[in-house]
């Protein structure tokens, strides 16, 4: 059924998409297209979700609604963009979800304790983020070990760390500070919510960099063959050190989003299974898990596309659990796009 | 570059050393090093040794909260009994290579559960063919995976994490959230007692039932299916070079997608072994906290499976599971309470961390482990 939706901008997609092999084939294409053909399958199959959901339910398109909808997407998107150049360069992350534990509960218990304002408990935030991310960087890129054996240490190591603050089980009486951030009123401009708005800017400025900047073509040099790509002058390991310890900042942000968009008490719980929402996000938008193929604005689409399902389940009034179900089979088919394009390609 | 990185991994195979010093000779450390650090099995008995004479000297100054004595240490056991055959599931898988890995045998778990639990308890199957059901199911979901990995191309990673995703939520759904107790499941707990060895009652102490109906006829089924038959020698085949293991006629799909249909039929039987133990079909019993999945991945490379395929054995998965469970069983005497989980956490990373690193030391400096 998806397969034969998928064919025609599949079948349009490849012969623009041909120059990607190799720069010397087809029409001296180096870059993909702006919007590759699962980008844009996912573009309409979020407004075919919208629109159908805005039948079924008239609640659905308020802005009571899609406003928390668009920051229930935001920690999502926002791992999602360090998780993208990560498995551009044939790696990993699953430790995601404990970096982000260890650096809300640090920074809810630091303004429980100290007050601690906007403007240091967002870099702390980010900061303990990168830390933690850098840990991961230096083990995969000098430690030479696949990079899911050692993010699966690391998700416990510092799950331990993060169980370790927390003392008792939770986190109480956290101050409104990151507000800023939340669903309420003061986490909004004309309508906006800032958090979406960060996550959009830092997502441009991702997609930019990886498709307009030596720099980030590297990141794909690494991931399509890492010994073609040292011996042409790439810092190989810098690199792969670098992605980690992104993704590791970009967690430390989301776990602002987090805390902003929780209530005044943390669990230790937090951030338990996010590592899986995001690969997903990631691999529904179209990055290929074996590297060196992918895009940010695939990651975000993604992200959005798993918050509408579950969004959209929970409004319907069916079990919440259903929406994993959903999530389940959208890999499958944006996997199986995938594999069937590569095919269509390597045959012509 | 490779001569900065050399010097920190090589203090930390020599701390042990004293150890196994006294009981062989002290004329070749330079060999007794390589040993240990390109055969996973004779650095496992080393570490278990370790964890064991640490655990007992603790226990004897009367450092730890209850004596860990042999008889801890067997009922300790019936925490081994999941993780060895979901560690065994994982052998199978990320044997046979490209990428083998499966995330889904927790989610497999928590659904034939539930199906074990309406056939056993609500439809009033009897045990037997309740548990064939399971095992069949199972496979069945495992078969799933195979067929999308196997047949059509789907990298591992991502193919489980979808069934992932699916199973869990239908184990969820199936029955509204709600755990199945009834009787007969109830009833079901017995067969997770402990008994005493025949023929030995008091030279060995009661061991869990569970270790005798699941985990030595699961470990000795799989054993013979590895190493003693052709089809363990073609997986290894595929695993170490699917493309040569095709050109001399093995059939490389089959092969494949047989080992992830004897990952799902043991996660299947590791769903009666759970709900034996809980006494309750729960419908999150593999996918609670980290899930089921992730410590058998972990004890998988703990015990010298090679995560690119071709490599490993039964015996590395069994001792790194004896490993991990009496080395949290002493932690949890040592740490009582809620920070004692919190170390096992500790324990399981930093141990993982250490045995990847040091297999990639080992395989810089000696090429290749086994």
């Amino acid at each position: 059924m998806s397969n034969s939706t998928l064919t025609p901008p599949g079948g349009a997609g490849s012969t623009a998409v041909s120059g990607r092999d190799g720069p010397g084939r087809g029409r001296g294409r180096v870059l993909p297209p702006p919007v590759t053909s699962q980008e844009t399958v996912l573009i309409v199959v979020i407004a075919l979700l919208w629109l159908v959901l805005s039948l079924a339910t008239p609640a659905f398109f308020t802005a009571g609604s899609i406003v928390p909808l668009l920051v229930a997407t935001t920690p999502i998107a926002l791992i999602g963009i360090g998780m993208t150049i990560v498995i551009i360069t044939g790696g990993i992350d699953v430790s995601v979800g404990s970096i982000v534990m260890v650096a809300s509960v640090i920074t809810a218990q630091t303004m429980v304790d100290t007050g601690l304002p906007l403007v240091l408990a967002v870099p702390l935030s980010i900061a303990v983020g990168g830390v933690l991310g850098l840990v991961n960087g230096v083990l995969i890129a000098y430690g030479r070990v696949h990079a899911i054996i050692i993010t699966f240490g690391t998700l416990n190591l510092f799950r331990f760390v993060g169980l370790q603050i927390f003392g008792s089980s939770t986190v109480e009486g956290i101050p409104r500070t990151l507000n800023f951030f939340g669903r309420g009123d003061a986490g909004r401009t004309l309508g906006i919510p800032h958090a979406f708005l960060i996550t959009i800017v830092i997502a441009a400025l991702a997609w930019y960099y990886l498709r307009h900047t030596a720099g980030g073509r590297h990141f794909y040099a690494v991931g399509g063959d890492a010994n073609a790509a040292r011996l042409a002058g790439v810092a190989v390991r810098a690199r792969v050190l670098s992605a980690y310890v992104v993704t590791g900042l970009l967690a430390g942000l989301a776990a602002c989003f987090v805390l902003a968009q929780g209530t005044s008490s943390l669990a230790a719980n937090v951030g338990s299974g996010l590592e899986l929402a995001v690969i997903a996000a990631v691999v529904i938008g179209g990055t290929s898990i074996t590297g060196g193929r992918g895009s940010v604005l695939g990651t975000v689409l993604g992200a959005l596309l798993v918050q509408t399902v579950a969004t959209g389940v929970t409004q319907l009034g069916w079990p919440t659990q259903l929406s994993s179900l959903f999530v389940g089979v959208f890999i499958i088919v944006a996997v199986g796009a995938d594999l069937l394009r590569r095919r269509t390609r390597s045959d012509s | 570059m490779t001569t900065s990185t050399t010097p920190p991994p090589a203090p930390a195979p020599e701390k042990p050393q004293p150890g196994a010093a006294t009981d062989r000779p002290e004329s070749l450390p330079g060999r007794l090093l390589r040993v240990l650090l390109t055969q996973r099995i004779a650095l496992l008995v080393l570490l278990l040794a370790v964890v064991l004479i640490t655990m007992t000297t603790l226990s004897g100054n009367n450092y730890l909260s209850a004596p860990y004595d042999s008889g801890y240490l067997a009922a300790t056991l019936i925490n081994a009994v999941p993780l060895v055959l979901l560690g065994l599931a994982e052998l199978l898988v990320i044997t046979s290579g490209r990428g083998g890995i499966d995330l889904s045998v927790g989610a497999i778990v928590s659904l034939t559960g539930m199906v074990f639990g309406f056939a056993y308890g609500e439809w009033g199957w009897s045990l037997f063919p309740a548990l064939v059901l399971a095992v069949a199911f199972g496979a069945l979901c495992g078969a799933l995976n195979g067929v999308l990995v196997a047949y059509l191309g789907f990298p591992a990673l991502i193919t489980t994490l979808a069934t992932y995703y699916a199973f869990s939520s239908l184990a969820l759904v199936i029955n509204d959230q709600q755990p199945i107790n009834a009787e007969p499941i109830q009833e079901l707990y017995s067969t997770a007692r402990a008994v005493e060895v025949p023929f030995l009652p008091d030279a060995v102490p009661a061991v869990p039932l569970g270790v005798f109906t699941y985990l030595i006829p699961a470990i000795v089924v799989i054993w013979l299916v590895m190493a003693r038959t052709t089809y363990g020698r073609k997986l290894y085949a595929i695993g170490t070079n699917d493309v040569a293991a095709e050109w001399t006629g093995i059939n490389v799909r089959r092969t494949r997608f047989l080992a992830y249909v004897g990952a799902g039929a043991l996660s299947g039987l590791v769903a009666v072994y759970t709900v034996a133990q809980f006494a309750s079909a729960r419908p999150d019993a593999g996918v609670a906290g980290n899930g089921m999945a992730l410590p058998a991945i972990t004890i998988a490379v703990l015990g010298g499976v090679a995560i690119t395929g071709g490599i490993g054995r039964v015996a590395g998965v069994v001792l790194a599971t004896l490993l991990i469970v009496w080395l949290n069983a002493g932690i949890l005497l040592a740490v009582p309470g809620n920070a004692g989980t919190q170390f096992q956490l500790f324990a399981l990373g930093f141990v993982l961390v250490f045995a990847a690193l040091l297999n990639g030391f080992a395989n810089r400096r000696y090429g290749g482990t086994s």
